[in-house]
């Protein structure tokens, strides 16, 4: 009797939909549907797919099992171009009951990500705002940038170890060469070397990521080389150390403990070992100069170090090295780009507001625009 | 020749990635995907280089007999046994990291697994002796770290809301001395009462505040995360990004040339 009751009482899955998955490059088909009545009853549901041919659907294929209470897959494997349809079937031992098929479906592939045209045309408005200060530099306007500390303090941090007699340290952290803080870091190490030759000081660079050595190794070179010292460039003292996390920062804070370098610099995109790094430089009273865009990492480098550049104060240090007109053009088009930010900000709570209590709902049109999912 | 090859190269990679991120349609689609391929296989020639360095850097330690040298001794003799282990455990098991294997077992898991805990676990006394010292109450922006950090912890552990009335009670007692205090050795009667008077208020708030405190001490706390704290990691994150677009279109048009040198 308990047989036939589930026989009877067993419900297909319902209104089970196909479509194309929007915005990728083809070959994707969403299927939904509204889950069985008996869900909670169920063990599992199989999802069958059929393709058109000339003789008409062909016999269902398992495309997949799922367990109760799914109610969406992504079919991954679909030919663009090709008629395919569902059918969802409910499992319950050996009992099992199948939907009616779903509607015809057509995976392709699109041209343009429609959900990203948000960002787009902010791209377009960054760039167009950033290439018309770097044409205003080219004519030979002067850019003013404010002063920051950190990058101040590099020539006395030299300066200082020089006068200890003591080396240079300077870590670029765990950031690949295509990692922006990394390459903010070289430009920042290129100073750092181009000032040790100037002041005769030795510059130790341990590196974590092979790549970036080359690259740190090229950099220092070049810094001595503008200094007009390339006799006093060490090779050996820029050097692959480990691409261990801790293992690097064990090998550094040795390095750290072992040398007593009279200045740090700890540059580039730093995760954990952060703090280890930094404690151990001030354990040995060394001026730490630090620079990170992890904003997680930022407190423990302002608590344990001298100073620190903030985030997008990293990105501006090439600029500020070099008061070359073009690098300034940049950054006074990123300034302009935050005013233009902070009064979309400013509209977005007003508009948000208005709609919240006035119940406008066409007011909610510039958060539909930012929304990107 | 020399720098405008690299040039031309950067120019028209970064160009097609951004290009790529608004088109799904092949090839651009998966230009991403590929590129980062390509990456990790000169990444992977270049690891070759980075032994080579590594290596170098101890033998000449060596071969001047640094003071340092006995430990680069000991990494070149660790470097070639993990080496050797690795390649035998890998052609006896198919792979040095087999369940069967002594590399695993006796190297990565007896070993290396422990040394990492060992250095990440060091960050627990490190942490406490940053704090100490970026919670010393030296001005009024360090008071405020301090007693916002005071209250998150106390928001986020669990029964942290009762403490918090003790917590109240010994700051606003402590408060209270340094109150009286002042007030003893000042002259004037008017600056007296005044440090009197706020000793009192400060012996009076610790029964409402610990009260007030206790009730809405986890809602304070979320409330700090939320709001001050989302709001100026937000602003940093807007900066960061709008900083890394800046430094990207210098890179892609060939300002930006570091990375060349």
């Amino acid at each position: 009797m308990l047989f036939l009751y589930f026989i009877f009482l067993l419900s297909p899955p319902g209104n089970v939909k196909a479509r194309d998955v929007p915005n990728d490059a083809g070959g994707k088909i969403e299927v939904t549907w509204k889950l069985s009545p008996d869900d909670s009853l169920l063990d599992f549901y199989i999802i069958f797919r059929q393709t058109q041919t000339e003789a008409g659907w062909s016999t269902p294929e398992t495309l997949m099992i799922v367990k109760r209470g799914l109610s969406k897959i992504t079919d991954t494997d679909c030919k663009d171009g090709v008629k395919y349809r569902y059918i969802v079937r409910a499992v319950k031992g050996e009992e099992w009951v199948d939907s009616s098929p779903s509607n015809i479906a057509i995976s392709s592939a699109q041209w343009f990500h429609k959900k990203r045209a948000s960002a787009l045309i902010l791209l377009i408005i960054i760039v167009g705002l950033l290439l018309f200060f770097i044409q205003k530099a080219r004519k030979g306007e002067e850019l003013f940038i404010r002063k920051i500390t950190g990058l101040d303090a590099i020539d006395e941090a030299v300066g200082r170890s020089t006068e200890m007699g003591k080396p240079l340290l300077f870590t670029l952290g765990l950031g690949t060469i295509a990692d922006i803080p990394t390459i903010a870091g070289l430009s920042i190490l290129k100073r750092v070397s181009k000032k040790a030759a100037e002041y005769e000081t030795d510059l130790i660079v341990p590196c974590f990521d092979p790549v970036v050595y080359v690259a740190a190794q090229e950099t220092v070179k070049e810094g001595y080389m503008e200094a007009g010292r390339p006799d006093l460039y060490k090779e050996g003292n820029v050097f692959f150390l480990s691409y261990d996390q801790f293992g690097y920062a064990a090998g550094v804070d040795g390095i750290m403990v072992r040398e007593k370098p009279g200045a740090i610099f700890l540059q580039g995109y730093f995760y954990a070992e952060s703090l280890i790094l930094a404690e151990t430089g001030n354990s040995i009273g060394a001026i730490q100069i630090s620079g990170t865009t992890a904003v997680t990492q930022l407190p423990f480098f302002i608590a344990a170090t001298d100073y620190t550049l903030i985030g997008e104060e990293m990105y501006a240090a090439s600029a500020y090295l070099t008061k070359d007109p073009l690098f300034l053009a940049t950054i006074k088009g990123e300034d302009w780009v935050k005013i233009l930010l902070i009064a979309v900000i400013v509209l977005g709570i007003a508009l948000e507001t208005i709609a919240y209590f006035l119940k406008i709902p066409l007011l909610h049109f510039l958060k539909q625009f930012f929304t990107i999912i | 020749m020399k720098k405008e090859v690299p040039l031309i190269i950067t120019f028209i990679s970064g160009f097609l990635l951004i290009v790529a991120l608004f088109i799904p349609h092949e090839p651009f689609g998966s230009l991403q995907e590929r590129f980062n391929d390509w990456y990790i296989i000169v990444s992977g020639f270049t690891l070759i280089l980075g032994v080579d360095s590594l290596l170098l850097y101890h033998w000449r330690k060596i071969k001047t007999k640094d003071k340092d040298a006995p430990y680069s001794i000991i990494l070149i003799i660790t470097f070639i046994t993990v080496l050797l282990w690795g390649i035998y455990s890998g052609v006896k098991h198919g792979n040095p990291f087999a369940p069967a294997s002594t590399f695993l077992r006796y190297f990565y898991t007896y070993m290396f697994v422990p040394l990492q805990a060992t250095m990440f676990a060091l960050l627990a006394f490190f942490i406490a002796s940053a704090a100490y010292r970026a919670f010393r109450a030296r001005g009024l922006n360090a008071t405020l770290l301090l007693v916002s950090a005071g209250l998150v912890m106390l928001g986020r552990v669990p029964k942290g809301e009762i403490v918090v009335p003790f917590f109240i009670a010994i700051t606003l007692i402590l408060i209270a001395i340094i109150f009286v205090l002042e007030a003893v050795a000042r002259v004037s009667l008017y600056e007296r009462l005044l440090y009197f008077a706020l000793a009192l208020i400060s012996l009076i708030a610790i029964i409402p505040l610990s009260i007030l405190l206790r009730e809405y001490l986890p809602a304070l706390a979320d409330w700090i995360m939320n709001v001050p704290q989302l709001g100026a990691k937000r602003g940093l994150f807007i900066g960061i990004w709008l900083g890394a677009i800046a430094m990207a279109i210098r890179i892609i048009l060939g300002i930006e040339r570091t990375y060349l040198k």
